[in-house]
């Protein structure tokens, strides 16, 4: 199941807007039986390392049966710094 | 007097006195000391011998009008001192160097302005990458002051104020967020509280320490510090209650200096 991040916000900053966008998440992916997240970066903007790793650790959590992969993120060199940095990629 | 980072605290006993910040002898001022101001006008704002004494030259009066800095003197109960510089008319030049003072109360309306810091930076003259990793800087210093203080400000004032102002002919960018919230000191010793030095406090800080119990997180300021210094080149400052510390590619500098309420980080780049 592709995700299309941009559709969180261009702007994806800060913990609690990561959180929600988690329960959004779940709304959205629950019960779907692909076994691949794929979480598309395209659009973007921004992405704090807030809203990341709060982001990020939720969904490992919720969905350790899953496979995540990480795309679109290539262009941007914030966005792709914060994902390295918090060993997302 | 010319107020900037390395001589406001040469001249602060000059400019407080008591319940008075005298600001009449100020030829010129930069975005870290203005936001000092702030923060000494939050801490006064209930006092009712309050008094701010606005700067006699004209060309620092322009400078506070056009930034807006009447808004802060109405929002904190300056009237006086509001009426007299909000006077000044003259048309707003457009000029992209300038920035006005922004006081983002609650988190929503800090986020919601990252749109607008981004362009700023981009009308700074730096290029996209460039104005990301600046942005990102003031998103994750904005996010610590909130998530820090929430729920628990000082004084009824909170929020996050961001001054940011280009100098093109230096080719320097100064851009500081301060806060009257409870400090470094504050909010960490509630996981370590053997600590009670405001210097201490900032490194343990920076070190990517957070005084949120039971939570796993407080990368935030090491972001900060690595795009500073190795993505953009330039110096980060941190000033909580009398700890001062500064870190640049040649390493870190910490002093002690005059009390604040809560927080200044600033970013020269």
């Amino acid at each position: 199941m592709i995700l299309e991040m941009k559709k969180f916000g261009v702007i994806l900053n800060n913990r609690s807007a990561g959180r929600e966008a988690i329960l959004r998440m779940k709304q959205i992916v629950n019960g779907i039986q692909e076994d691949e997240l794929i979480f598309d970066f395209m659009g973007v903007e921004l992405l704090t390392p807030s809203f990341a790793d709060e982001f990020f650790n939720g969904i490992k959590q919720s969905y350790q049966d899953k496979k995540i992969i990480l795309r679109g993120y290539e262009d941007n060199l914030v966005i792709k710094d914060v994902l390295k940095e918090l060993n997302l990629i | 007097m010319q107020l900037r980072f390395d001589t406001i605290y040469k001249n602060i006993d000059n400019i407080i006195k008591g319940s008075t910040i005298d600001l009449s002898d100020v030829d010129f001022i930069h975005p870290w000391p203005l936001v000092i101001i702030c923060l000494l006008m939050v801490e006064r704002h209930k006092n009712p011998d309050k008094e701010l004494i606005l700067p006699k030259n004209p060309d620092v009066l322009d400078y506070l009008k056009r930034i807006h800095f009447c808004d802060m003197l109405r929002e904190l109960g300056y009237d006086k001192e509001f009426n007299s510089l909000n006077k000044i008319v003259k048309p707003e030049s457009y000029n992209l160097n300038v920035q006005e003072i922004m006081h983002c109360n609650i988190s929503d309306e800090f986020n919601a302005r990252l749109g607008h810091i981004n362009l700023m930076f981009q009308n700074f003259g730096l290029n996209k990458d460039q104005a990301n990793f600046a942005t990102n800087i003031v998103a994750e210093l904005g996010n610590n002051v909130f998530d820090h203080n929430s729920g628990n400000w000082p004084t009824d004032i909170g929020g996050c104020f961001i001054v940011a102002q280009n100098f093109p002919t230096e080719k320097q960018i100064e851009v500081a967020v301060g806060d009257p919230g409870i400090g470094f000191l504050g909010s960490l010793r509630a996981r370590f509280p053997h600590i009670n030095d405001d210097v201490e406090a900032i490194k343990l800080g920076l070190r990517g320490n957070t005084g949120r119990i039971g939570e796993d997180r407080g990368n935030g300021l090491g972001f900060v510090q690595r795009w500073t210094i190795d993505d953009l080149y330039g110096n980060l400052m941190i000033h909580s209650g009398n700890g001062l510390v500064e870190i640049g590619k040649n390493g870190i500098k910490k002093s002690n200096v005059n009390k604040i309420l809560g927080t200044i980080a600033q970013f020269v780049i």
